[in-house]
């Protein structure tokens, strides 16, 4: 949570967000600082209702804090109109969402060639971009099958795809493994730690499954709008 | 842009509904292109009628050749005016007429109709463009032989080849078919002027007279001195103005159609909306989620007007293919200015096809129209929460 570096990829200063619900203010952050440095992979834990999928909502933009500023890539998402906010959000930024989120009436190829029509990229390269995404995340051989011809891990294999193929700066990624049996958890875990590991990816993931969270190189805990970071080790011997 | 084939492949996965929205909208463009094609094809024959060139010359105050009487003797004198064009025999393209109205027993069914019985000279054939025998021969003057047109004869009991058709009690013998570029001459049939003036009693009596101008400017001229001069009693009309006054009845038809457009477009644009509304509402996870990587409002409210377009192009087409056997179909209406049959033919012709594509059009949009703006005004973290 200090704040501070100069490379941070993701910085939020003083944001407290609150919703209103029946006209009763809930407070789901308050007065939150937090910086996520370039190539870090953070796990964020903490039970329903402790503002995690506020937070990524934040750091995508697609939801403004109520007081305090988000900084993302350098860019501060408050000064941000609507229209550039989306436009920066398909440049900066890649989406990885517990239900998978495909088009089910586009195959794998189309579903991860989506983020590149927003760009100026010929069809040929854009072909490019999306094999050699689907050859990351290793279903190069199934690219031409639609969501249902495929099993919930290769799904989200393709929406890790495609949230790769406009090399965003940030993978924001809300509970991956929360859909998916063991076997393919392990395997959507093992890919997001090589994108991080190799790829210098800067990965924000929420998750509710502790041996998710062991993967990032860091777990930070929610607790009503509060973080309290945990090291790892501690999460290991919590088991 | 989002890819159209998201949108088509989107309407095919909920195939029950977009079938039965194209299927409502094929009704409706078929019901508006047939009413139309009415009109069309009624306003086709009465406009191939008019030729520029040629005037009609009925009794002053006279709407129709039906309500029109002109003597011998003027009659005569009308052929002497300088600027009537000849043919190439160097015969005068005057021809004198009288128009009987004859009430006919119908093919199908058990009704009667007016027809319109022409007595003619020969100079008749020729100021009338495309005029030319089918089947048969011409009728020979001075004998009850009459021609009738293929639509007539189709019709028309007695008006067949070589069957008889009865004039207030005379038989004439039907010798020949004629066609005239699907004109208004096309719900006629011909006689020898001189012989239905016997047999009608109407001995020496004209209805009008049609000339044959050398030039628009002679077109004036005679135009103007028949008209002006008091002791002929006579006026003369274009051909084209003539038949563009009969055309006004096909109003009725068009005002029909109108009617029938707007309410039936109505329940399509309902129809159409509701398919739409329950696409997007299915679809809001997909909709939160394209907003998410980055496409736009305005891009989403193209796409989910796209898929409402194509949905009504779909139906438009359709409803188009089902009206196409009846183009050029034949068919007749009450002319209400010669109180006869005006025989014509269904015709789609690019009016009618403009008039439906436009139609699918406005109906696409505006049925799309709200559904895809409720798209657009999702909250993407709230979409994103639909299951």
């Amino acid at each position: 949570m200090p704040a501070g570096s100069e490379r941070a990829v993701v910085e939020l200063r003083g944001v407290s967000k609150e919703y209103m619900r029946d006209k009763i203010r809930v407070p789901v952050l308050s007065n939150t600082n937090l910086d996520i440095p370039h190539g870090d992979f953070v796990a964020v834990m903490g039970p329903s209702g402790s503002g995690k999928s506020t937070l990524l909502n934040l750091a995508a933009g697609l939801d403004r804090p109520t007081t305090g500023t988000v900084t993302v890539a350098g860019t501060e998402l408050n000064q941000l109109s609507e229209s550039k906010l989306t436009r920066w959000r398909s440049q900066h930024l890649g989406f990885i969402f517990q239900l998978y989120n495909l088009m089910p009436v586009l195959t794998a190829f189309e579903n991860v060639e989506l983020p590149l029509l927003l760009t100026s990229l010929s069809r040929r390269q854009r072909a490019e971009h999306v094999e050699t995404a689907l050859r990351i995340v290793g279903l190069q051989e199934r690219m031409d099958h639609f969501p249902r011809q495929l099993s919930g891990g290769q799904e989200q294999r393709v929406a890790i795809a495609r949230a790769l193929v406009n090399d965003p700066v940030l993978l924001l990624a809300d509970e991956p493994t929360g859909n998916l049996d063991a076997a393919a958890a392990q395997e959507i875990m093992d890919l997001l730690q090589q994108l991080n590991e190799e790829f210098e990816k800067t990965i924000v993931m929420v998750t509710h499954d502790p041996r998710a969270a062991r993967r990032a190189r860091r777990m930070l805990h929610l607790e009503k709008g509060t973080f309290v970071e945990t090291e790892l080790d501690a999460l290991e011997a919590a088991g | 842009m989002i890819p159209l084939k998201y949108n088509i492949r989107s309407l095919r996965t909920r195939w029950v509904s977009s079938l039965m929205t194209i299927i409502g909208t094929a009704l409706v463009v078929w019901a508006v292109v047939l009413t139309f094609g009415l009109a069309d094809g009624l306003d086709h024959t009465l406009e191939v009628s008019g030729e520029p060139l040629d005037l009609i010359v009925m009794r002053k105050g006279a709407t129709a050749e039906t309500n029109s009487i002109i003597n011998e003797s003027t009659a005569r004198e009308m052929a002497a005016l300088d600027g009537i064009a000849s043919d190439a025999a160097g015969n005068k393209l005057c021809s004198p007429e009288l128009v009987v109205v004859v009430n006919t027993a119908r093919r199908a069914g058990d009704t009667n109709a007016n027809m319109i019985l022409r007595g003619v000279t020969p100079a008749a054939k020729e100021v009338r463009s495309n005029f030319h025998i089918v089947a048969g021969r011409e009728n020979k003057p001075g004998v009850r032989e009459a021609i009738a047109s293929t639509q007539m004869a189709n019709r028309f009991k007695g008006a067949g080849l070589d069957e008889e058709l009865d004039v207030f009690g005379a038989p004439f013998k039907i010798v020949g078919l004629f066609e005239a570029g699907h004109s208004a001459t096309e719900s006629e049939v011909w006689t020898d002027l001189e012989v239905l003036g016997q047999t009608t009693k109407r001995e020496g009596v004209r209805s009008a007279i049609q000339l044959r101008a050398n030039s628009a400017d002679d077109a004036q001229r005679m135009a103007d001195r028949i008209s002006s001069d008091e002791q002929f009693g006579l006026s003369a009309l274009s051909e084209p103005v003539y038949f563009a006054e009969q055309a006004k009845s096909s109003r009725g038809i068009k005002a029909i159609g109108v009617f029938i457009a707007v309410i039936l477009s109505i329940g399509a644009v309902f129809a159409v909306a509701n398919t739409m509304y329950a696409a997007v509402a299915s679809r809001a996870r997909e909709i939160g989620t394209l907003r998410a990587l980055g496409f736009n409002r305005r891009t989403i409210l193209i796409s989910f007007l796209l898929e409402s377009l194509a949905l009504c192009l779909a139906g438009g087409l359709l409803g188009c293919l089902a009206a196409l056997p009846l183009n050029g179909m034949s068919t007749g209406t009450a002319n209400w200015v010669t109180f006869s049959e005006l025989a014509f033919t269904f015709r789609f012709g690019p009016t009618v096809q403009i008039l439906a594509v436009s139609l699918v059009v406005v109906v696409g949009v505006i049925g799309g129209l709200f559904p895809a703006l409720r798209a657009t005004r999702m909250k993407i973290v709230d979409a994103l929460r639909e299951v």
